[in-house]
């Protein structure tokens, strides 16, 4: 098998959520002693950024999502031990601490963006739902992250995402970090009004997001 | 400074101040605008056409709307547009709020009145040198049981009465133990207190004659706190934002529903001293916002309430146009959004008593379900959310004159419209039939995917369903879904397990049953063992009304009726994700 139709299985893989394709294409990957950056850049990669397309243009909806982050999640499972042992943590866009604001329990579209940031290539901490502001802080500092997204479903809830931005100036913090904020009733107005680093729809829109921030530094 | 804005074709004109909102103008001056987002130029319900005055360039936002809808450029929204000039404008007929029609009758049952207010007829004996008995001496031989709990204000109205002495008196006694007014002559009969539905978008109030339990009029109404929100998680915000609207929100309500009451005294005939007592009925939110009782506790997790079950408040304080020293009486919350509509349906549909397993849900926004399985009650809250409702549907809209509530496919689509009139969008019972029909057909697979990618379907003239709208769709429906699924599965149950089903709300009766199941909105439980309730809310604010057996009832069921939080269940993601496919219960 070519490295090129190798690679075609796998976004394959990854797009038609079949998991168990994905780990034997990983383990062969492995075995066969390809580059590992091409692999994934080439390989899974492509897979998820064709998921992300199918979901703009409609065809993919959550539960496709989902599954085709499993695929990702379960490719890269087998990978990590060798990306480790080649020190491959340049292979990482960024890291991202993410969590629901106090006062808040949903957690499904946040869950999704943190799968889809993981699929796409960040290192990913997921400090679940009613997270306090200082909890996200600490996280982000020992973290050294690079992002911060905050998930708000309620317009109550909603208004911590602004408290927390003040927190950060309060303790001279808020360059360090780019602050992405999210959730139903939030919009690109409140996300400029509290002065946050942006604001994303959905789970791709993250994605498309954090890379271009990224980009920018 | 004010101007003039003047709405057209009709020429209606009023005076504005300047800086002030055109959707708050245009509500102070009688004109009620669709708003689902609190005046945040979220929902882009609100759009009016500038015909003449200042036209600022657009918002991104309007933009976007205006774009997708295909307005001209002269549409602005109305809560975002700030008067600073003379205006005429036109106000497009899906802006304005409509008028709603609404289901009165609940599920009867008989229920024996014993009701908290009772009158009682005393002939009087004339004083004399021997026995110079007061009054209150005479009323406690006939009503011995009397505790006598007096306000100053009847002892004044009492000593009124006494200078003049008539051969009967009546009494209104409260509970027993408290007289609340005081009549020359027999007036028995004339004993009536008011059933409240205090719904979030629609209020309800029947007169029910407390001697006989009979109902003898009901009127609907629109509850004004929708310019606050078409929601309660609006209206909770907006009070959360600023406190003060707690004021504005309760008088709001109180407004709808004294000019209701009003409205049905008058038609009646019946005098506003001979009301004794009302029962109200909403969900918690409503509750707390008709008390004007702080809301800042369901705005955060973990959503508790201030109160589940109160003493009955003196309508005076409840702020409610019947006999002052009247009662109002709020049937009580269950824990957190699941409120006294619920437990007063429960009591309605007398759940209590039967024997076995049954879900009851009501298909509104906030999609409550209760499970008994044996002795033992569960609720939920599934926040199914406005799909149900028509909202964030492109042509949705509510169930008003106009809607298509219903779809066949007979050799291509048929509709039947609310009211028969022309179809001007598709309601929640409407968006069911259309959804089931093209998934039949293909036209949809099962993920919700339109076939062949197209990005609409045609409906009817004009009337188009949206792929976007049928993932609405997709959501609300998993929501209940699984909200049954984790209920059932909390208790090992399956749908086979069960004895019934019986679904209430407005929603409830127009609903097609075989598409409901297509959908996997409704298990596949046997036909006859799925029964229709219509407004048990209502229903159940009568039976507390009329009985205070049913009125214990209710505050034992509240006390233990057990609350399950579904976001919190570990399993609710991935039960909800399943849930997304369109597809039957097996």
């Amino acid at each position: 098998m070519t490295k090129d139709s190798f690679f075609r299985d796998m976004a394959k893989a990854i797009v038609d959520g079949d998991k168990d394709s994905a780990e034997a294409l990983a383990k062969a990957a492995l075995a066969q002693g390809l580059d590992l950056q091409e692999v994934i850049n080439q390989g899974y990669i492509p897979g998820i950024q064709k998921v992300g397309e199918l979901w703009e243009q409609g065809e993919y909806f959550l539960p496709e999502l989902i599954t085709s982050a499993e695929c990702m999640k379960a490719a890269m499972a087998v990978l990590r031990p060798a990306m480790e042992q080649a020190r491959l943590t340049s292979l990482s866009l960024g890291k991202v601490i993410i969590g629901t604001i106090e006062g808040d329990i949903h957690d499904i579209g946040k869950n999704l963006v943190a799968s889809m940031l993981s699929a796409n290539g960040f290192d990913v901490v997921d400090l679940g739902a009613d997270v306090k502001l200082d909890r996200f802080i600490q996280a982000a500092r020992e973290a050294q992250a690079d992002f911060i997204c905050l998930s708000a479903l309620l317009t109550t809830t909603m208004l911590g995402q602004r408290r927390f931005i003040e927190l950060l100036r309060e303790h001279g913090l808020r360059e360090r970090f780019k602050v992405l904020v999210g959730g139903a009733p939030v919009n690109h107005k409140w996300a400029e009004s509290i002065g946050a680093d942006g604001y994303a729809e959905n789970a791709m829109a993250a994605v498309a997001l954090a890379k271009s921030l990224r980009d920018k530094r | 400074m004010t101007f003039g804005l003047t709405i057209l074709p009709q020429g209606h004109s009023f005076r504005v101040k300047k800086g002030v909102l055109l959707i708050e103008a245009l509500r102070d001056a009688g004109i009620n605008l669709v708003s689902y987002c609190n005046h945040k130029g979220l929902c882009g319900k609100c759009f009016v056409e500038i015909i003449k005055g200042a036209l600022a360039p657009a918002e991104a936002r309007e933009k976007e709307f205006t774009t997708r809808k295909r307005l001209g450029k002269r549409y602005r929204l109305a809560c975002l547009y700030r008067i600073s000039g003379d205006l005429k404008i036109r106000i497009p007929e899906p802006a304005l709020l409509p008028k709603m029609p609404v289901l009165k009758r609940g599920l009867r049952r008989a229920i024996l009145p014993d009701p908290a207010v009772k009158k009682v007829v005393f002939a009087s004996c004339p004083p004399n040198l021997a026995a110079p008995l007061s009054l209150s001496d005479e009323v406690r031989r006939q009503i011995p049981s009397l505790r006598q709990k007096v306000s100053p204000g009847i002892l004044s109205e009492w000593a009124e009465l006494e200078g003049q002495r008539p051969e009967e008196f009546t009494a209104t006694v409260y509970e027993n133990n408290e007289i609340l007014d005081f009549e020359p002559g027999h007036t028995a009969e004339k004993n009536f207190g008011i059933a409240i539905d205090i719904g979030t978008t629609t209020l309800v109030a029947e007169l029910v004659n407390l001697n006989t339990g009979e109902t003898l009029d009901a009127v609907t109404g629109l509850n004004s706190q929708i310019h606050f929100g078409a929601d309660v998680v609006s209206r909770i915000t907006a009070v959360f934002e600023d406190p003060k609207k707690s004021g504005a929100l309760r008088a709001a309500v109180l407004d709808s529903l004294n000019s209701m009451i009003e409205k049905l005294l008058g038609t009646q005939r019946i005098a506003r001293r001979h009301v004794y007592e009302a029962v109200a009925a909403g969900n918690t939110a409503m509750n707390h916002l008709f008390l004007g009782l702080p809301v800042k506790t369901l705005a955060l997790a973990p959503y508790h309430a201030v109160f589940s079950t109160l003493p009955p408040v003196p309508a005076s304080e409840a702020g409610l146009a019947i006999h002052p020293r009247g009662k109002v009486y709020i049937a009580p919350n269950i824990k957190s959004f699941v409120g006294g509509d619920i437990a007063a349906g429960l009591i309605a549909i007398d759940l209590r008593h039967q024997q076995g397993n049954y879900l009851f849900i009501d298909l509104g926004t906030n999609g409550e379900i209760v499970l008994k399985k044996g002795r033992r009650f569960l609720a939920t809250s599934t926040a199914a959310g406005p799909a149900f409702e028509g909202m964030n549907i492109r042509c949705g809209m509510l169930a008003v004159p106009g809607a298509i509530y219903k779809v066949e496919d007979r050799s291509g689509l048929r509709v039947r419209t609310i009211g028969n009139l022309p179809a001007r969008g598709l309601c929640g019972t409407g968006l069911i039939d259309l959804v089931a029909i093209f998934l039949g057909q293909g036209t949809i697979s099962p993920q919700g995917r339109i076939r062949n990618g197209a990005p609409k379907l045609p409906v009817w003239r004009g009337v188009e369903l949206f792929q976007r709208d049928i993932r609405e769709i997709q959501l609300a429906v998993a929501a209940v879904k699984t909200g049954i699924r984790l209920m059932l599965g909390r208790e090992n149950l399956t749908v086979r397990d069960l004895d019934g089903i019986y679904v209430a709300g407005a929603f409830g009766n127009y609903l097609n049953i075989d598409n409901s199941r297509k959908l996997g909105l409704l298990p596949g439980l046997d036909k006859k063992k799925i029964r229709f309730v219509g407004n048990s809310a209502l229903a159940g604010a009568k039976a507390l009304l009329v009985s205070r057996k049913e009125r214990a009832r209710s505050e034992h069921l509240a006390r233990t009726v057990r609350h399950v939080s579904l976001a919190t269940d570990p399993s609710f993601q991935k039960t909800f994700i399943e849930a997304l496919r369109f597809e039957a219960w097996k």
